[in-house]
């Protein structure tokens, strides 16, 4: 009797907890869905100004059938997915040994994390400023300090071959401290004794690292990981602040090619048919991404 | 003997003081009221104003003319001022809203055609039917008159919508110093220019021509417009008679882009396809360009001993032209409109600013912050002809000749694949007529899906 009672008060509470949740759930949803929506419904239109009222015509898939042909979509396309996976990679392997540097030290660990996380604190646009003037071939520190060393200086800008690493460069720099932060907080997370316990049974550094820290941090690398998946996908300022997606197309991204056909060159509707588009692969990748962590997780 | 306030106590101090304050007060209250007066009747007093405007090498000059008509008007101007492309972005969603935020929109000629053909701006006679552009205002290829039944800039057909804010052009910008030292002449022709640059070639201090090699929404293409109409090429066959037959792979356009990318690649910086306008500006300021050709918005800071390395040391001229061509700069120019969805008030005061800034007073306040004025009696002024003012000859010989990029909205997709395309000739991803034949392409195919009657020539070889 009295399990029976307390499960239906569990219910009860449940139930409240649904009903008292839905209108901020309503809200997000609103929020969230409206902008896809309108986004979709734009893609199947051409959408042209003229007396200074919008005319929408609708044109069903045809901005859709363009896209495999758009030089930009698909050099942004190829150039977003392989800046996403050096990207990333670097920032999780340098973030990751950076946290179990700093999770290993008893003295300056305070001071080694405030120096480590001081990029994620600039603007973008700073960001932009100051590596810019370092990558300047004529008077930037990168190119005075190889001359010093008797080395040649580059253009790491504008030479089609070092533009894309030189973002890259950039977005490691910036983004790493962020890796390290998360992963730092899992690391400090994990219990001590199952620590001693693997020294007592006399394993090596490497395998406490590979059989029991790796195992245990799991969950916050798979999420540190997809974090930093999705907005590498968005990546947009560095390459507008540092190159413009040139030379050529060395360094043309996909959120760069949306805000230039959308904004620049004003074609709304062809813009929404690239947005709908990268919506839509970027979720394929997260759920497959997150389909494949969780099965690893379970195994286990 | 002192008296506690500090005063002698034998003069009479107070009455005194009193007096001619009084005098003084009466005398500046009668002047001032007679000034405004005077002011009044001729700039009346209306409501505060709003101009959104693009933070760039001219702006300092145009901030200081406005400054001048508050002064004397007594009128109120609030500047939105932003990056190039953000100020065309705000002026696009002020626009399309339901009410727009700001009175003048100062439009440069890359999204003129787009405000133009979108309906978005009121004839300025339906504000004041007795305003008209001033004869001396000159006319940067009517692009300040729209007619839009047959949606082109024509004086004769259509109606002003439009003020020119800033006569914005390209000038052959070179090193006078140095060509004093080798003996040159200026030159006349993209020949002689590439044999004057190879003279002064002497990297890394100096190159002999520096251009915007970059791809942008518009560097290379704008800065190799006037090679292409200088060769008596064109972008379409006849733009303003309404034939958009693509022309931009004719053989003529194929001699300016060779000429364009062996000044690159012989006499030009490394890596030339990653200069910018910034750069190429840069290059100039520290000496390292013999010759370059940016618009004369770059001007003043040439002569500034607080920004340049080469005062005095560069001359301009007007831009040199291919065989049988004639030199023709293109506009990079502002056109200030007003938009058709602010309130009547608002609108009769963006107009009084405009008729203010086409006077001749206000335009050679305008010059004496080194910009060049919209109005051609303004050169002939006295303190037009000092050397400081040297830009001047060449800026007025070129302006009769000078062409916009494109008037079709579209451009800025024109702009797009030329941007491509331009740079990848110049970075030596394609070859002259590779380029050209792709970019023709693609723009007759976007000029068809846009409904225009277009065809293109056949391939270069």
């Amino acid at each position: 009797m009295r399990g029976t009672a307390d499960r239906a008060s569990a219910k009860a509470a449940d139930r409240w907890r649904f009903y008292t949740l839905a209108p901020a759930l309503a809200v997000y949803l609103l929020l969230a869905l409206l902008p896809i929506v309108n986004l979709a419904t734009m893609s199947v239109h051409d959408i042209h100004w003229q007396q200074g009222a919008a005319r929408w015509t609708l044109v069903g898939m045809k901005h859709y059938a363009e896209l495999p042909r758009d030089v930009l979509v698909r050099a942004g396309l190829a150039n977003t997915a392989l800046f996403a996976l050096i990207a990333v990679t670097a920032e999780m392997l340098i973030g990751f040994a950076l946290a179990l540097f700093v999770s290993r030290i008893a003295v300056g660990r305070v001071l080694y994390r405030t120096i480590f996380l001081l990029p994620i604190l600039l603007p973008g646009i700073v960001i932009g400023a100051i590596w810019k003037l370092m990558y300047n071939p004529d008077f930037g520190v990168i190119n005075q300090l190889l001359h010093l060393l008797g080395l040649p200086g580059f253009d790491w800008l504008g030479s089609g071959s070092l533009a894309f690493l030189s973002v890259i460069i950039v977005d490691v720099w910036h983004w790493t401290p962020f890796v390290f932060l998360l992963l730092l907080a899992g690391l400090e997370t994990l219990p001590q004794d199952i620590h001693e316990a693997a020294m007592l049974d006399g394993a090596s550094a490497w395998q406490e690292l590979r059989d029991v820290t790796i195992p245990m941090m799991v969950p916050i690398l798979v999420m540190t990981l997809a974090f930093r998946l999705i907005v590498s996908f968005k990546v947009f300022d560095e390459v507008y602040l540092l190159t413009g997606g040139g030379p050529g197309t060395a360094t043309e991204v996909l959120s760069f090619t949306i805000y230039r056909r959308f904004f620049t060159e004003d074609r709304m509707g062809y813009g929404s048919a690239i947005s709908v588009i990268a919506l839509f692969l970027l979720t394929l990748v997260i759920v497959l991404f997150m389909g494949m962590a969780r099965r690893r997780m379970h195994a286990h | 003997m002192i008296s506690r306030h500090g005063t002698p106590e034998h003069l009479p101090v107070r009455p005194f003081v009193a007096l001619v304050a009084l005098a003084v007060s009466v005398a500046t209250f009668l002047w001032a009221g007679t000034a405004f007066a005077q002011a009044s009747a001729a700039w009346p007093r209306v409501s505060p104003i709003t101009i959104v405007i693009n933070q760039s090498p001219w702006f300092g000059g145009f901030s200081k003319v406005v400054e001048a008509y508050e002064k004397e008007t007594g009128n109120k101007v609030t500047l939105d001022v932003n990056p190039f492309a953000g100020s065309g972005e705000k002026q696009r969603n002020s626009v399309r809203s339901k009410e727009g935020q700001f009175d003048i929109l100062v439009m440069n000629s890359a999204w003129l055609a787009e405000f133009y053909h979108g309906g978005f701006l009121t004839p300025l006679n339906t504000i004041d039917p007795a305003f008209k552009l001033d004869p001396q205002v000159m006319s940067y290829d009517d692009t300040g008159y729209w007619d839009a039944a047959r949606k082109s800039n024509n004086a004769k057909t259509g109606v002003v919508y439009g003020v020119p804010i800033n006569g914005n052009i390209q000038v052959l910008y070179y090193r006078a110093d140095l060509y004093e030292k080798a003996g040159l002449k200026v030159p006349q022709t993209w020949e002689e220019l590439a044999a004057n640059a190879k003279a002064l070639n002497s990297p890394p201090n100096v190159y002999g021509m520096v251009q915007r090699g970059a791809r942008s929404a518009s560097d290379i293409s704008y800065d190799w417009m006037p090679y292409l109409h200088s060769h008596n090429g064109a972008i379409f066959k006849d733009e303003k008679a309404g034939d958009f037959t693509v022309t931009i792979n004719s053989p003529e356009a194929r001699q300016a882009l060779d000429v364009y990318v062996n000044l690159a690649k012989t006499v030009g910086p490394p890596n030339p396809g990653s200069y910018g306008q910034a750069q190429v500006i840069q290059a100039l300021l520290t000496g390292k360009a013999a010759h370059a050709t940016p618009v004369i918005a770059a001007w003043p800071q040439l002569d500034d001993a607080t920004k340049s390395a080469v005062v005095g040391k560069v001359n301009v001229a007007v831009l040199p032209h291919g065989p049988g061509g004639r030199t023709t700069p293109t506009l990079g120019h502002f056109i200030g409109g007003i938009p058709n969805n602010i309130p009547k008030d608002r609108q009769v005061a963006a107009l009084a600013f405009l008729r203010w800034f086409q006077s001749y007073d206000a335009q050679v306040k305008y010059a004496q912050t080194g910009q060049p004025p919209i109005r051609s009696d303004v050169y002939a002024a006295a303190f037009m002809k000092t050397p400081e003012y040297r830009w001047s000859p060449a800026v007025l010989a070129s302006l009769p000749n000078a062409k916009m990029m494109y008037t079709v909205p579209e451009g800025p997709q024109i702009a797009s694949v030329l941007e491509l395309r331009l740079n990848q000739a110049v970075l030596g991803e394609k070859t002259t007529a590779d380029a050209l034949n792709t970019a023709a392409a693609e723009i007759h195919d976007l000029m068809q899906k846009a409904g225009y009657k277009t065809a293109r020539l056949p391939p270069l070889k």
